[in-house]
Protein backbone atom coordinates (compact mmCIF):
# COMPACT_ATOMS: atom_id res chain seq x y z
CA UNK A 1 0.00 0.00 0.00
CA UNK A 2 1.15 3.41 -0.84
CA UNK A 3 2.31 6.36 1.84
CA UNK A 4 2.03 10.05 1.83
CA UNK A 5 4.96 11.21 4.05
CA UNK A 6 4.97 14.88 4.73
CA UNK A 7 8.30 16.31 6.21
CA UNK A 8 7.71 19.49 8.02
CA UNK A 9 8.95 21.89 10.60
CA UNK A 10 7.44 25.40 12.16
CA UNK A 11 10.68 26.95 11.15
CA UNK A 12 12.73 27.45 8.46
CA UNK A 13 16.34 26.00 8.09
CA UNK A 14 15.88 23.35 9.96
CA UNK A 15 16.60 20.77 7.22
CA UNK A 16 13.56 19.53 5.60
CA UNK A 17 14.66 19.15 2.13
CA UNK A 18 17.89 17.72 2.56
CA UNK A 19 16.03 15.00 4.68
CA UNK A 20 13.66 14.48 2.32
CA UNK A 21 16.20 14.44 -0.12
CA UNK A 22 18.24 11.81 1.74
CA UNK A 23 14.93 10.00 2.85
CA UNK A 24 13.55 9.69 -0.86
CA UNK A 25 17.23 7.92 -1.63
CA UNK A 26 17.78 5.82 0.70
CA UNK A 27 13.61 4.42 -0.01
CA UNK A 28 14.81 4.02 -3.49
CA UNK A 29 18.23 2.66 -2.66
CA UNK A 30 16.17 -0.33 -1.14
CA UNK A 31 14.13 -0.67 -4.12
CA UNK A 32 11.04 1.70 -3.23
CA UNK A 33 9.24 3.88 -6.35
CA UNK A 34 9.39 6.91 -4.86
CA UNK A 35 7.77 10.68 -5.69
CA UNK A 36 9.15 13.70 -4.20
CA UNK A 37 7.15 16.58 -4.65
CA UNK A 38 8.44 20.15 -3.84
CA UNK A 39 5.45 22.25 -2.40
CA UNK A 40 7.09 25.17 -1.36
CA UNK A 41 6.31 27.22 -3.89
CA UNK A 42 7.09 30.79 -2.22
CA UNK A 43 10.78 29.62 -2.02
CA UNK A 44 11.65 25.95 -3.88
CA UNK A 45 14.87 24.12 -3.49
CA UNK A 46 14.87 20.70 -3.37
CA UNK A 47 15.62 20.12 -6.87
CA UNK A 48 19.11 21.52 -6.79
CA UNK A 49 19.94 18.37 -4.04
CA UNK A 50 18.86 15.96 -7.28
CA UNK A 51 21.10 18.15 -9.75
CA UNK A 52 18.14 19.00 -11.87
CA UNK A 53 18.40 22.21 -13.52
CA UNK A 54 15.93 24.99 -14.06
CA UNK A 55 16.66 24.86 -17.69
CA UNK A 56 15.66 21.12 -17.58
CA UNK A 57 12.41 21.12 -15.70
CA UNK A 58 9.90 20.55 -18.81
CA UNK A 59 6.66 21.17 -16.70
CA UNK A 60 6.94 22.65 -12.57
CA UNK A 61 4.37 21.70 -9.99
CA UNK A 62 3.08 25.57 -10.82
CA UNK A 63 2.06 24.43 -14.44
CA UNK A 64 0.15 21.55 -13.11
CA UNK A 65 -1.87 24.03 -10.67
CA UNK A 66 -2.46 26.31 -13.68
CA UNK A 67 -3.71 23.23 -15.56
CA UNK A 68 -0.71 23.44 -17.91
CA UNK A 69 -0.46 19.79 -17.37
CA UNK A 70 -1.41 16.71 -15.67
CA UNK A 71 0.74 16.25 -12.59
CA UNK A 72 2.82 13.04 -13.66
CA UNK A 73 3.92 15.16 -16.93
CA UNK A 74 5.68 17.40 -14.41
CA UNK A 75 7.72 14.43 -12.58
CA UNK A 76 11.15 14.53 -13.82
CA UNK A 77 13.30 11.18 -13.05
CA UNK A 78 16.01 12.24 -11.04
CA UNK A 79 17.35 8.42 -10.15
CA UNK A 80 20.63 8.78 -12.06
CA UNK A 81 21.43 11.95 -11.04
CA UNK A 82 21.57 11.15 -7.44
CA UNK A 83 24.34 8.12 -7.96
CA UNK A 84 25.28 5.33 -5.75
CA UNK A 85 23.82 2.10 -6.24
CA UNK A 86 19.52 3.09 -6.67
CA UNK A 87 17.43 -0.10 -7.47
CA UNK A 88 14.22 1.90 -7.27
CA UNK A 89 13.36 5.03 -8.86
CA UNK A 90 13.14 8.64 -7.69
CA UNK A 91 10.97 11.10 -9.23
CA UNK A 92 10.68 14.93 -8.63
CA UNK A 93 8.08 17.74 -9.14
CA UNK A 94 9.73 20.66 -9.07
CA UNK A 95 8.11 23.92 -7.70
CA UNK A 96 9.12 26.72 -10.64
CA UNK A 97 12.57 28.67 -9.88
CA UNK A 98 11.42 31.34 -12.01
CA UNK A 99 10.72 34.60 -10.44
CA UNK A 100 7.62 35.54 -12.60
CA UNK A 101 6.01 32.47 -11.94
CA UNK A 102 6.22 32.71 -8.57
CA UNK A 103 5.00 36.00 -8.06
CA UNK A 104 2.13 35.17 -10.50
CA UNK A 105 1.19 32.06 -8.21
CA UNK A 106 1.41 34.13 -5.18
CA UNK A 107 -0.49 37.21 -6.28
CA UNK A 108 -3.17 34.96 -8.31
CA UNK A 109 -3.46 32.04 -5.64
CA UNK A 110 -4.34 28.63 -6.50
CA UNK A 111 -6.80 26.00 -6.11
CA UNK A 112 -5.77 23.63 -2.74
CA UNK A 113 -8.09 21.26 -4.42
CA UNK A 114 -5.66 20.47 -7.17
CA UNK A 115 -2.78 20.01 -4.69
CA UNK A 116 -5.41 17.28 -3.10
CA UNK A 117 -6.05 15.78 -6.28
CA UNK A 118 -2.70 16.12 -7.85
CA UNK A 119 -1.05 14.26 -4.26
CA UNK A 120 -4.31 11.30 -4.72
CA UNK A 121 -3.21 11.15 -8.78
CA UNK A 122 0.35 10.72 -9.03
CA UNK A 123 0.13 8.22 -6.39
CA UNK A 124 -2.20 6.04 -8.41
CA UNK A 125 -0.72 6.85 -11.88
CA UNK A 126 2.74 6.88 -11.16
CA UNK A 127 2.40 3.12 -9.27
CA UNK A 128 4.08 4.93 -6.30
CA UNK A 129 5.48 3.03 -3.11
CA UNK A 130 6.12 6.47 -1.47
CA UNK A 131 5.02 10.13 -1.89
CA UNK A 132 7.27 12.70 0.02
CA UNK A 133 6.17 16.23 0.57
CA UNK A 134 8.62 18.58 0.96
CA UNK A 135 6.74 21.52 2.86
CA UNK A 136 7.01 25.14 3.48
CA UNK A 137 7.71 25.76 6.77
CA UNK A 138 5.09 27.02 9.18
CA UNK A 139 1.34 26.87 9.04
CA UNK A 140 -0.64 27.69 5.85
CA UNK A 141 -3.64 25.86 3.99
CA UNK A 142 -0.75 23.91 1.85
CA UNK A 143 0.98 22.66 5.08
CA UNK A 144 -2.04 21.65 6.72
CA UNK A 145 -3.43 20.10 3.31
CA UNK A 146 -0.10 18.06 3.34
CA UNK A 147 -0.82 17.11 6.81
CA UNK A 148 -4.06 16.03 6.37
CA UNK A 149 -3.77 13.85 3.98
CA UNK A 150 -0.64 11.81 5.10
CA UNK A 151 -0.50 8.98 6.54
CA UNK A 152 3.22 10.05 8.32
CA UNK A 153 4.17 13.37 9.36
CA UNK A 154 7.94 13.79 10.39
CA UNK A 155 8.46 17.04 12.06
CA UNK A 156 12.12 18.39 11.76
CA UNK A 157 13.45 20.58 14.74
CA UNK A 158 16.62 22.11 16.01
CA UNK A 159 17.40 22.08 19.59
CA UNK A 160 16.80 25.77 20.06
CA UNK A 161 14.34 27.66 22.12
CA UNK A 162 12.78 29.14 19.04
CA UNK A 163 11.86 25.98 17.54
CA UNK A 164 10.87 24.20 20.76
CA UNK A 165 8.14 26.77 21.05
CA UNK A 166 6.95 26.56 17.37
CA UNK A 167 6.83 22.79 16.95
CA UNK A 168 4.53 22.80 20.00
CA UNK A 169 2.21 24.04 17.61
CA UNK A 170 2.67 22.53 14.85
CA UNK A 171 2.30 18.65 17.43
CA UNK A 172 -0.87 20.60 18.34
CA UNK A 173 -2.25 20.83 15.17
CA UNK A 174 -1.24 17.38 13.55
CA UNK A 175 -2.87 15.41 16.65
CA UNK A 176 -6.03 17.86 15.80
CA UNK A 177 -5.93 16.47 12.21
CA UNK A 178 -5.32 12.98 13.63
CA UNK A 179 -2.21 12.20 11.44
CA UNK A 180 -1.98 8.30 11.98
CA UNK A 181 2.39 8.57 12.36
CA UNK A 182 4.18 11.26 13.64
CA UNK A 183 7.87 10.95 14.19
CA UNK A 184 9.99 14.07 14.99
CA UNK A 185 13.58 14.26 13.74
CA UNK A 186 16.49 16.95 15.95
CA UNK A 187 18.55 17.92 13.21
CA UNK A 188 21.73 20.02 13.49
CA UNK A 189 22.53 19.02 17.32
CA UNK A 190 26.07 20.31 18.60
CA UNK A 191 28.44 18.07 19.46
CA UNK A 192 28.59 19.74 22.99
CA UNK A 193 24.81 18.56 23.63
CA UNK A 194 23.77 15.37 25.51
CA UNK A 195 22.50 13.56 22.60
CA UNK A 196 20.27 11.14 24.85
CA UNK A 197 18.96 14.42 26.98
CA UNK A 198 18.06 15.46 23.90
CA UNK A 199 15.83 13.08 23.23
CA UNK A 200 14.52 12.09 26.11
CA UNK A 201 13.46 15.83 26.35
CA UNK A 202 11.88 15.78 22.71
CA UNK A 203 9.91 12.89 23.41
CA UNK A 204 8.75 14.01 27.25
CA UNK A 205 7.66 18.08 26.09
CA UNK A 206 5.73 16.64 23.40
CA UNK A 207 5.01 12.61 23.96
CA UNK A 208 5.89 11.73 19.89
CA UNK A 209 8.74 9.17 19.35
CA UNK A 210 11.99 10.56 17.90
CA UNK A 211 13.33 8.79 15.56
CA UNK A 212 17.04 10.27 15.44
CA UNK A 213 19.00 13.26 16.93
CA UNK A 214 21.53 14.31 14.13
CA UNK A 215 24.51 15.63 14.63
CA UNK A 216 25.35 19.24 13.21
CA UNK A 217 28.12 18.18 10.40
CA UNK A 218 30.62 20.05 8.41
CA UNK A 219 30.33 17.78 5.75
CA UNK A 220 26.70 18.48 5.85
CA UNK A 221 27.58 22.07 5.09
CA UNK A 222 30.68 21.51 3.24
CA UNK A 223 28.55 19.08 1.00
CA UNK A 224 26.12 22.27 0.81
CA UNK A 225 23.11 20.64 -0.96
CA UNK A 226 25.23 19.75 -3.58
CA UNK A 227 24.08 16.24 -3.31
CA UNK A 228 22.30 13.68 -1.44
CA UNK A 229 24.37 13.15 1.97
CA UNK A 230 23.80 9.55 2.87
CA UNK A 231 24.69 8.77 -1.01
CA UNK A 232 28.20 10.19 -0.27
CA UNK A 233 28.38 9.57 2.98
CA UNK A 234 27.04 6.32 3.78
CA UNK A 235 28.80 5.44 6.98
CA UNK A 236 28.07 9.16 8.30
CA UNK A 237 26.29 9.09 11.79
CA UNK A 238 23.48 11.20 9.94
CA UNK A 239 22.89 8.61 7.46
CA UNK A 240 22.48 5.85 10.13
CA UNK A 241 19.94 8.25 11.68
CA UNK A 242 18.13 8.84 8.67
CA UNK A 243 17.96 5.24 8.10
CA UNK A 244 16.28 4.95 11.54
CA UNK A 245 13.82 7.03 10.35
CA UNK A 246 13.41 5.21 7.17
CA UNK A 247 12.77 1.72 8.95
CA UNK A 248 10.05 3.82 11.00
CA UNK A 249 8.37 4.83 7.88
CA UNK A 250 8.80 1.31 6.03
CA UNK A 251 6.92 -0.46 8.78
CA UNK B 1 -36.59 14.29 15.91
CA UNK B 2 -32.78 15.47 15.79
CA UNK B 3 -30.38 15.16 18.65
CA UNK B 4 -29.25 18.75 20.19
CA UNK B 5 -25.94 17.75 18.85
CA UNK B 6 -26.63 16.91 15.54
CA UNK B 7 -28.61 20.15 15.66
CA UNK B 8 -25.31 21.99 16.60
CA UNK B 9 -23.03 20.48 14.52
CA UNK B 10 -25.55 20.68 11.46
CA UNK B 11 -25.56 24.71 12.17
CA UNK B 12 -21.82 25.34 12.47
CA UNK B 13 -21.52 24.15 8.82
CA UNK B 14 -24.61 25.57 7.58
CA UNK B 15 -23.08 28.91 8.58
CA UNK B 16 -20.27 28.69 6.39
CA UNK B 17 -20.81 30.50 2.92
CA UNK B 18 -17.43 29.73 1.46
CA UNK B 19 -15.28 26.01 0.72
CA UNK B 20 -14.12 24.59 3.20
CA UNK B 21 -10.21 24.42 3.52
CA UNK B 22 -7.98 23.21 5.20
CA UNK B 23 -7.44 25.40 8.06
CA UNK B 24 -11.48 25.65 8.55
CA UNK B 25 -11.10 21.85 10.08
CA UNK B 26 -8.85 22.98 12.82
CA UNK B 27 -11.77 25.19 13.92
CA UNK B 28 -14.28 22.32 13.75
CA UNK B 29 -15.63 20.96 17.02
CA UNK B 30 -16.24 17.42 17.87
CA UNK B 31 -17.29 15.09 16.72
CA UNK B 32 -17.64 16.66 13.52
CA UNK B 33 -14.02 17.65 13.57
CA UNK B 34 -12.69 13.67 13.69
CA UNK B 35 -15.15 12.76 11.12
CA UNK B 36 -13.96 14.87 8.61
CA UNK B 37 -10.11 13.52 9.71
CA UNK B 38 -11.12 9.87 9.46
CA UNK B 39 -12.90 10.88 5.66
CA UNK B 40 -10.37 12.76 4.50
CA UNK B 41 -7.58 9.90 5.20
CA UNK B 42 -10.08 7.31 3.61
CA UNK B 43 -10.46 9.78 0.69
CA UNK B 44 -13.37 7.45 -1.01
CA UNK B 45 -16.14 5.90 1.62
CA UNK B 46 -19.23 5.34 1.85
CA UNK B 47 -22.72 6.87 3.78
CA UNK B 48 -22.13 4.11 6.40
CA UNK B 49 -18.11 4.79 7.13
CA UNK B 50 -19.14 8.16 7.41
CA UNK B 51 -21.85 7.66 9.48
CA UNK B 52 -19.57 4.84 11.68
CA UNK B 53 -17.51 8.06 12.80
CA UNK B 54 -20.33 9.96 13.37
CA UNK B 55 -23.10 9.67 16.88
CA UNK B 56 -25.74 10.53 14.67
CA UNK B 57 -28.08 8.14 12.65
CA UNK B 58 -27.80 7.62 9.21
CA UNK B 59 -29.92 9.87 8.21
CA UNK B 60 -28.60 12.65 9.97
CA UNK B 61 -25.21 11.64 8.66
CA UNK B 62 -26.49 11.72 5.10
CA UNK B 63 -27.94 15.15 5.70
CA UNK B 64 -24.43 16.54 6.83
CA UNK B 65 -23.01 14.78 4.23
CA UNK B 66 -25.25 16.36 1.53
CA UNK B 67 -24.16 20.04 3.26
CA UNK B 68 -20.60 18.81 2.89
CA UNK B 69 -21.22 18.46 -0.78
CA UNK B 70 -22.49 22.11 -1.12
CA UNK B 71 -19.71 23.08 0.54
CA UNK B 72 -17.38 21.50 -2.22
CA UNK B 73 -15.45 19.48 0.98
CA UNK B 74 -17.34 16.50 -0.37
CA UNK B 75 -17.96 14.96 -3.82
CA UNK B 76 -20.85 12.35 -4.62
CA UNK B 77 -19.12 10.03 -6.25
CA UNK B 78 -21.67 7.25 -6.83
CA UNK B 79 -25.43 8.40 -6.66
CA UNK B 80 -26.71 5.46 -5.32
CA UNK B 81 -29.96 6.05 -3.04
CA UNK B 82 -28.94 3.50 -0.57
CA UNK B 83 -25.42 3.46 0.07
CA UNK B 84 -23.95 6.67 -1.93
CA UNK B 85 -20.16 7.18 -2.00
CA UNK B 86 -18.37 10.11 -1.99
CA UNK B 87 -14.79 11.53 -2.08
CA UNK B 88 -13.51 14.16 0.67
CA UNK B 89 -11.31 16.68 -1.71
CA UNK B 90 -9.88 19.81 0.65
CA UNK B 91 -10.57 22.65 -1.83
CA UNK B 92 -11.31 26.33 -1.96
CA UNK B 93 -8.49 29.12 -3.45
CA UNK B 94 -5.34 30.30 -1.26
CA UNK B 95 -5.40 33.47 -0.12
CA UNK B 96 -3.51 35.81 -2.15
CA UNK B 97 -1.23 38.09 -1.79
CA UNK B 98 -2.28 41.46 -1.43
CA UNK B 99 -0.95 43.99 -3.68
CA UNK B 100 2.24 45.70 -2.37
CA UNK B 101 2.41 49.27 -2.94
CA UNK B 102 4.46 50.62 -6.13
CA UNK B 103 2.92 47.91 -8.53
CA UNK B 104 5.79 45.59 -7.58
CA UNK B 105 4.03 42.85 -9.01
CA UNK B 106 4.90 44.00 -12.51
CA UNK B 107 8.33 44.60 -12.21
CA UNK B 108 8.42 40.76 -11.21
CA UNK B 109 6.71 39.66 -13.91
Amino acid sequence: MSKIISIHSFRGGTGKSNTTANIAALLAKDGARVCVVDTDINSPGIHVLFNLDDSEMVHSLNDYLWQKCTIEEAAHDVTSRVGGDIKGQILLIPSSIKPGEIARILRDGYDVGLLNDGFRDVVDKLKLDYLLIDTHPGLNDETLLSIAISNILVVILRPDSQDYQGTAVTVDVAKKLDVPNMIMLVNKTPSAFDFDDVRERVEQTYDVKVGAVLPHADEMMTLASSGIFAIQFPDHPITKGLQKLVEFIKK
Amino acid sequence: MSSALFDTVFKELEARNDDIRPSDILLFSEPLRTALNTVIHLSRFNLTEFAANLPFTREEARELASLLVKRNLFELFVADQQEPVYMARLSAMTRPATRPPSDLWKKID
